[in-house]
């Protein structure tokens, strides 16, 4: 039964990630493609941690996986502004719908 | 004082026992590491300045946490409609958190919120990119501040 | 270890070169920077997979001192844009 939710939840994460990697391609500018990148593969980051920490054999390995996350988080929200602000002062514009 | 001493150090010795994965032997190292943390953490950040909210700061990392999921799946699900679901705009909104840590954890933080991306900061102008402007983000950024104001204990 | 762990390690490890090579062709500096992004958050999901799939659960270490030296960077570069942004923005 933990098994199963382990490996539903390692599948979702792998969907996420995927679908960051497909924003990045798709999507059309540095801003959207930061949105795409920065949330879903951390989404991803926390399935996976999450699917392992229930295979874990102790509440401290799981918990050891799961602190993971949270730096991970921190790690995308201070990159993320730091890139954005960057392409803001670079002068690049962002994509609107009416430019194409 | 002792009071926010003796709960920085369980909070370390907890943090050793998850490092160490709950192993017995390893509490001689266990020991030095926690003193050592407890006294850079004195030297970089006295206690009992009473300035945060601890419980502000918990719910804060709740709701950080599950809006964060919420704009992974929505990004997911945008990603994989394509670029005509996208209606990105540049949005400028008045913050009105007075001291700077608040504004720069609040920036930082609207990029895993859904649908914001925080792009610059001047004094009280925030300056954000929103992945689809028919989204209710300002009701969301609006949000977001209040939360950050209960931590700095910044209430109106 | 349920048997899918080497797999899913394998499939990230494609997205990773995949985002890798889409994100240093550009087309702007800015663009190039989010290879930053991506060891953070790929980098470490591939390194805990792998530790289950049998390599050894001293990878988790390493994914968490990834995670850790990301997560340090990241409020280096809050940090610096708290001292430099409200003075000169344009640095």
């Amino acid at each position: 039964m933990i098994e199963i939710a382990s490996i539903v939840l390692l599948c979702m994460g792998a969907f996420f990630y995927f679908s960051g990697t497909v924003g990045l391609l798709r999507f059309p500018d540095v801003y959207s493609r930061l949105h795409a990148l920065a949330k879903a593969d951390n989404l991803g980051l926390g399935c996976i941690v999450l699917g392992l920490a229930l295979q874990a054999e102790s509440l401290a390995v799981a918990l050891k996986l799961l602190l993971i996350w949270p730096l991970a988080l921190a790690a995308s929200a201070g990159i993320s502004y730091a890139i954005a602000r960057r392409a803001d002062a670079l002068g690049i514009r962002p994509w609107r719908r009416e430019d194409t | 004082m002792t009071a926010a001493l003796l709960r920085r150090g369980i909070l370390f010795a907890l943090l050793w026992w998850i490092l160490s994965e709950g192993r017995a032997g390893s509490w001689g190292l266990g020991a030095i590491a926690v003193a050592v943390a407890l006294w850079a953490s004195v030297r970089l950040l006295l206690p009992a300045s009473g300035r945060i909210s601890v419980a502000g700061l918990f719910a804060f990392m709740g709701y950080f946490i599950w809006n964060s999921v919420r704009g992974g799946a929505q990004v997911a699900l945008i990603a994989l409609r394509g670029r005509q679901a996208l209606q990105p705009d540049m949005l400028e909104m008045q913050l009105s958190l007075r001291s700077g840590a608040a504004r720069i954890l609040m920036v930082n933080a609207l990029g895993l919120m859904p649908g914001s991306l925080g792009v610059r900061l001047e004094g009280d102008r925030l300056r954000l990119h929103v992945l689809d402007a028919r989204m209710p983000i300002a009701v969301a950024v609006r949000a977001l501040e209040a939360r950050i104001e209960v931590i700095f204990r910044e209430q109106p | 270890m349920t048997g899918i762990e080497f797999p899913l390690a394998l499939f990230l490890l494609v997205n990773l070169i995949v985002a890798l090579l889409a994100a240093a062709r550009g087309p702007t500096a800015a663009d190039r920077m989010l290879v930053a992004l991506l060891f953070g958050s790929t980098g470490v999901g591939i390194l805990v997979l792998l530790a289950h799939a049998g390599a050894g659960h001293e990878l988790v270490d390493v994914a968490l001192v990834l995670a850790l030296l990301a997560a340090i960077t990241g409020v280096a570069f809050a940090g610096r844009a708290w001292h430099a942004g409200e003075k000169k923005p344009h640095d």
